[in-house]
C-alpha cells in the first residue's frame, strides 16, 4: 500500500437512482493494491448496487471510476472483465444442469477449433484450478447436485480462473459480495487462506459482509454506507466494533445474542431412526415447545437435507417422525404445514421466494386459504396482510414492490415472514440471518424469543458458530448424514462443537 | 394497472389501425370493425386458456385439436338429438378432461408440456378423425346457431361470448388463490411447493382449464360454420401463442396479462383482416405476419432491456 503509485481503483460521486429510490448518492471508493477493502452497511444500503455499477452490470446516473489512474467508462461487464474486474455476487448465477467445469468456464472453454470443446484440457485445466484453490470438487459432477457452499465455491473458483488457462484478463481487481453466508467455517478458513495468497499477488479486493468477526480477520479498511451515503472510511486499526455497528445502524443495537431460555414444555416433534438414502441415517432427536435446537455441521453434512425431510420436501425411507404425539407421514410440503410446520429454506433465490411476484403475494403464498373467500381474494387483502409483518420485520420496502427488487437481507426477512403469521409451532430455520445486517439479525434473535417464549419449538440451522452457541438451549452436531454428538448450552463450546462435526470426537 | 408494456402493444394496434385507415377508407367502417372482433373472437377465447398455460410456465400445442374434438362431441350429440345443454355440457367435458389429461401427464407423469401436449395434439386430433370417419357433422337448428348468428344490440354472439371468457378468466386469475398460484408456480414453482401450495393439482386444473375454454372456441366456431369438423382449428395453437406473446406474456412463465393477450389477438386480427383489404395475397400475408409477431416480441424485449 504505498501512495507513490496510482490506486488500483477510485469511484468519485457515484449516484444510483431507481424508481422512487436514491440507492447511491454522491459515494467514493478507493482500492490500492493488496487491500482487502471491507464494504459495510444495512440491508439495502447499497452495497451490492455499488459493485454492480462496478462490474457493469447497472450504469450509474453520475459520478467517475479511475482504474490504475485512468478514467475508465464501464458501459457493460465485457468492458470490467476487460479491466481486470471480477465480482462474486451475492446470488449465485450458475446454469444447473451443466458440469462444475462447463459453470466455471462458460463462455471460455478451451475449444480444438469452430467451437469443439476441448473436453480432456477443459477438466484438466479445472482440476488444476480447484486444486490450486484447496477446493475438493469433482469437475464433472452436475452443479445442480452440490450444496449451496459448494456452488459458491464453483462461484469463486469461477471468478478467479487463470488466463494462461483460457479465460483473457488477469484479476487485479476483485469483489466479493457475502461469499461466506452459505460456508462453514472450514471453507471460509480456505476462502480467507486463497484471499492471503491473492493480496500477496497485488490483488485489490472489495468484501461485503455481514459477519463483523471477518471483518477484522482480513481486513485492512472499511467504509460503511447507510442509506445509500458514504458515512466513513478508516483503518481498521482505528475503529471498533462498536463503533462500525454504530455507523451502520446510526443507533444502539445492544446485546448480540439476547436469548431468553423458558422452560421447555410439551414435546412437539420426535425423530426416530430417520434415513434416506445416500444423505441422512439414523437421526433420533426431540422438540420441545419453547426449545431451541441447534444444528451444526460442516457443508455436505446432511443438516439441509434434514430439514427438508422434516418439512415434507423429501421423502425419508426409513424411521418415523412423531409430531404432537402421533405418527405422521410427510408426502408433500402441505401436509407438513399442515402439522404445523414451517421451512425457512437455505436457497432463497431458489426455494423461498417467488421472485416476480410483490412481497405481499410472497408473504401470503403459504395462506392464499386462509385469507380467500370462497376461492377469492378480497382486494387488499395480501397487501394489509403483509402490512405488519414488513413493519415488523422492518423490511425495507412497501407490500406491492416486487421481491427482486430488494436487497438480499430484506428478501432474506420475506422468506421469513412467510411463517410468522400463520399456525407454525415448529418452525425449521436454515440459515436463518443468511446475508441480514447486524442490527436485523438481533431483531431476528429477539423474534426467535417472542416465538418460544409462546411455545413454539425452533430447530435452528446455522453455519455461524457464535450464533448457534448464543441461540440455541441444546446443540446437535452432524457428521456425514449422522448425528454426531450433542451439547446442552453449558457444555457447548466452539472447539467442541467443531470438532464433532470434523468426525473427531467419534 | 395498465404497466408500459402493455401500453406498447396498445400503440401498436392504434398505429396498425391508422395506417390501414390511411390506405384503405373501408377499414374503419362499423361493419368491418365488427367483422374483424367476430373473426378474431375464436382465437382470442382460445388464447385466453393458453395464457393461463403459459404464465404458469407451460405450453399447450393441443387447443386446436381439442377444438375439433369438442366440436365434433357437440356435433354429434346435437345430431342424435340430445337437448342442446346436454350437448353443451358434453363438449365442454371433452375439452376438460382432454385438458386434465394434459395436466396429469405433466404434472404426475414428469413430461415437459411440450411432449405431453404434443401427444394430446395428435392424439386428440385422431380420435374426432376416427369418431366422424373423416366426414364433417353439419346442419343444426337455429337455436343453436344463434350463438353464431344472434347479437345483444349490434354485437355479435361471438364477440359476447368473447368478452364473457375475459372478464370471468381476468377476475379468476387476477383476484383468486388460482389465479394466484398461476403466477407462482411459473414464476418459482419449488419454492411454490415449499409454501405449502398443492402443485401438481393446481397444474392439473391450469391444463384442464385450457382444454375448458377449448371447448368453449369450439362451441362457437360449431355454431358459426353449421358444422362440425374433425379438421377444424388446424394451427389454433401457434395464432394462440402469438396473440399470448404479443401481448406481453413471458414464455419464461410468472408474467403476463390477459388484457395484453386480447390486444395481441386484436392486432392478429386487425392485420389479416387489413391486408385481406388491401388484397394482399395469403402466401405474403405470412411473411407479414410473421414479421409482425418477431418484431412485437422484439420491440418488447428490448424496452425491458432499457429499463434495466
Ligand atoms: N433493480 C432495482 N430496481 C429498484 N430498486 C432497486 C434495484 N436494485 C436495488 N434496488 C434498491 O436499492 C437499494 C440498495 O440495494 P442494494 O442491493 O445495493 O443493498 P445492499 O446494501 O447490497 O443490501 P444487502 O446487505 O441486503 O444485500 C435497496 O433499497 C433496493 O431495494
Ligand atoms: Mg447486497
Amino acid at each position: 500500500m504505498t501512495t507513490a503509485e496510482p490506486p488500483v481503483l477510485e469511484m468519485r460521486g457515484i449516484r444510483k437512482a431507481f424508481p422512487g429510490v436514491v440507492a447511491l448518492d454522491g459515494v467514493d471508493l478507493t482500492l490500492h493494491a493488496g487491500e482487502v477493502h471491507m464494504l459495510l452497511g444495512e440491508n439495502g444500503a447499497g452495497k451490492s448496487t455499488l459493485m454492480k455499477i462496478l462490474s457493469g452490470a447497472y450504469r450509474k446516473d453520475a459520478g467517475e471510476i479511475r482504474v490504475l489512474g485512468r478514467d475508465v467508462d464501464i458501459q457493460s461487464p465485457r468492458d470490467a472483465l476487460a479491466l481486470g474486474i471480477r465480482v462474486i455476487y451475492q446470488e449465485l448465477n450458475l446454469v444447473p444442469h451443466l458440469s462444475v467445469a462447463e459453470n466455471i468456464f462458460l463462455g471460455a472453454a478451451p475449444t480444438r477449433g469452430l467451437g469443439v470443446i476441448d473436453w480432456r484440457r477443459l477438466f484438466g485445466n479445472t482440476s488444476r484450478l480447484l486444486n490450486d484453490l484447496g477446493m475438493d470438487l469433482a469437475p464433472a459432477t452436475p452443479l445442480h447436485r452440490l450444496s449451496l457452499a459448494q456452488r459458491q465455491m464453483v462461484e469463486i473458483a469461477k471468478a478467479l480462473k487463470d488466463p494462461s488457462t483460457g479465460s483473457g484478463q488477469v484479476a487485479k481487481i476483485l469483489v466479493m459480495d457475502e461469499p461466506t453466508s452459505a460456508l462453514t467455517s472450514r471453507e471460509v478458513d480456505r476462502l480467507f487462506a486463497l484471499i492471503a495468497r491473492l493480496i500477496a499477488g497485488g490483488v485489490a479486493i472489495v468484501y461485503i459482509t455481514h459477519r463483523l468477526d471477518e471483518v477484522y480477520r482480513i481486513g485492512h479498511r472499511v467504509s460503511v454506507l447507510r442509506d445509500g451515503r458514504q458515512v466513513a472510511t478508516k483503518r481498521l486499526s482505528e475503529v471498533t466494533v462498536a463503533e462500525l455497528v454504530r455507523l451502520m445502524a446510526n443507533r444502539e443495537v445492544g446485546d448480540h445474542f439476547p436469548r431468553q431460555r423458558t422452560a421447555p414444555g410439551a414435546e412437539l416433534l420426535r425423530v426416530e431412526q430417520l434415513g434416506r438414502r445416500g444423505a441422512l441415517s439414523d437421526i433420533s432427536f426431540s422438540l420441545r415447545s419453547g426449545e431451541v435446537v441447534g444444528i451444526a455441521g460442516l457443508l455436505g453434512a446432511g443438516r439441509s437435507e434434514l430439514a427438508r425431510v422434516l418439512a415434507g420436501a423429501d421423502r425419508s425411507d426409513a424411521g418415523r417422525v412423531v409430531c404432537h404425539g402421533q405418527i405422521v407421514k410427510f408426502r408433500t410440503p402441505a401436509d407438513a404445514i399442515r402439522q404445523g410446520i414451517g421451512l425457512l429454506p437455505e436457497d432463497r433465490k431458489a426455494e423461498g421466494l417467488v421472485a416476480g411476484l410483490t412481497v405481499a403475494r410472497n408473504l401470503a403464498l403459504p395462506h392464499g386459504r386462509k385469507l380467500a373467500r370462497a376461492g377469492f381474494l378480497p382486494r387488499g387483502c395480501e397487501e394489509r396482510f403483509a402490512e405488519p409483518i414488513v413493519k415488523d420485520l422492518r423490511v425495507k420496502a412497501t407490500p406491492t414492490q416486487p421481491v427482486r427488487l430488494l436487497s438480499g437481507g430484506n428478501q432474506q426477512k420475506v422468506v421469513l415472514g412467510k411463517w410468522l403469521a400463520g399456525d407454525a409451532r415448529i418452525f425449521i430455520f436454515d440459515e436463518p440471518t443468511r446475508g441480514v445486517d447486524v442490527g436485523a439479525k438481533v431483531e431476528i434473535y429477539h423474534l426467535i424469543n417472542r416465538l418460544t417464549a409462546s411455545g413454539a419449538g425452533i430447530i435452528m440451522i446455522s453455519s455461524e458458530l457464535p450464533e448457534l452457541l448464543g441461540m440455541s438451549d441444546r446443540i446437535l452436531v452432524m457428521c456425514r448424514g449422522r448425528i454426531q454428538a450433542e451439547f446442552s448450552a453449558a457444555d457447548a463450546t466452539q472447539e467442541r462443537v467443531l470438532s464433532a462435526a470434523l468426525g473427531l470426537a467419534c | 394497472m395498465l404497466r408500459a408494456r402493455q401500453f406498447g402493444t396498445v400503440i401498436g394496434l392504434a398505429v396498425l389501425c391508422a395506417v390501414l385507415w390511411a390506405l384503405t377508407p373501408h377499414f374503419l367502417t362499423v361493419s368491418n370493425l365488427l367483422n374483424i372482433a367476430q373473426q378474431t373472437s375464436i382465437n382470442a377465447i382460445v388464447a385466453v386458456g393458453m395464457t393461463f398455460v403459459i404464465i404458469s410456465g407451460g405450453i399447450d400445442l393441443s387447443v386446436g385439436s381439442i377444438v375439433a374434438l369438442a366440436g365434433v362431441a357437440l356435433g354429434a350429440m346435437l345430431q342424435t338429438g340430445y337437448p342442446l345443454p346436454v350437448a353443451l355440457a358434453a363438449a365442454l367435458a371433452a375439452g376438460t378432461a382432454c385438458g386434465m389429461l394434459n395436466g396429469a401427464l405433466v404434472s404426475v407423469g414428469g413430461l415437459p408440456p411440450f411432449i405431453a401436449t404434443l401427444g394430446m395434439m395428435s392424439a386428440a386430433r385422431g380420435t374426432a378423425l376416427v369418431f366422424t370417419e373423416g366426414r364433417p357433422i353439419s346442419g343444426f337448428d337455429d337455436g343453436f346457431r344463434v350463438l353464431a348468428t344472434g347479437s345483444i344490440g349490434f354485437v355479435p354472439a361471438p364477440v359476447v361470448v368473447m368478452i364473457l371468457v375475459y372478464v370471468v378468466a381476468h377476475i379468476v386469475l387476477t383476484r383468486t388463490t388460482f389465479g394466484r398460484y398461476v403466477y407462482a408456480i411459473g414464476g418459482n414453482e419449488e419454492a411454490t411447493r415449499l409454501s405449502g401450495v398443492a402443485v401438481r393439482f393446481h397444474k392439473t386444473l391450469i391444463y384442464g382449464t385450457s382444454g375448458l375454454i377449448s371447448a368453449v372456441a369450439a362451441i362457437v366456431l360449431t355454431a358459426r360454420l353449421n358444422s362440425a369438423q374433425p379438421i377444424a382449428g388446424m394451427m389454433y395453437e401457434l395464432d394462440a401463442i402469438a396473440a399470448t406473446v404479443i401481448g406481453g406474456t413471458s414464455l419464461m412463465g410468472g408474467q403476463g396479462t390477459l388484457a395484453g393477450t386480447l390486444v395481441g389477438a386484436l392486432i392478429m386480427g386487425v392485420l389479416r383482416n387489413g391486408l385481406n383489404l388491401l388484397g394482399v395475397s395469403s402466401f405474403l400475408q405470412q411473411i407479414v405476419i410473421g414479421v409482425v409477431i418477431v418484431s412485437a416480441v422484439l420491440v418488447d424485449t428490448m424496452l425491458k432491456r432499457h429499463k434495466e
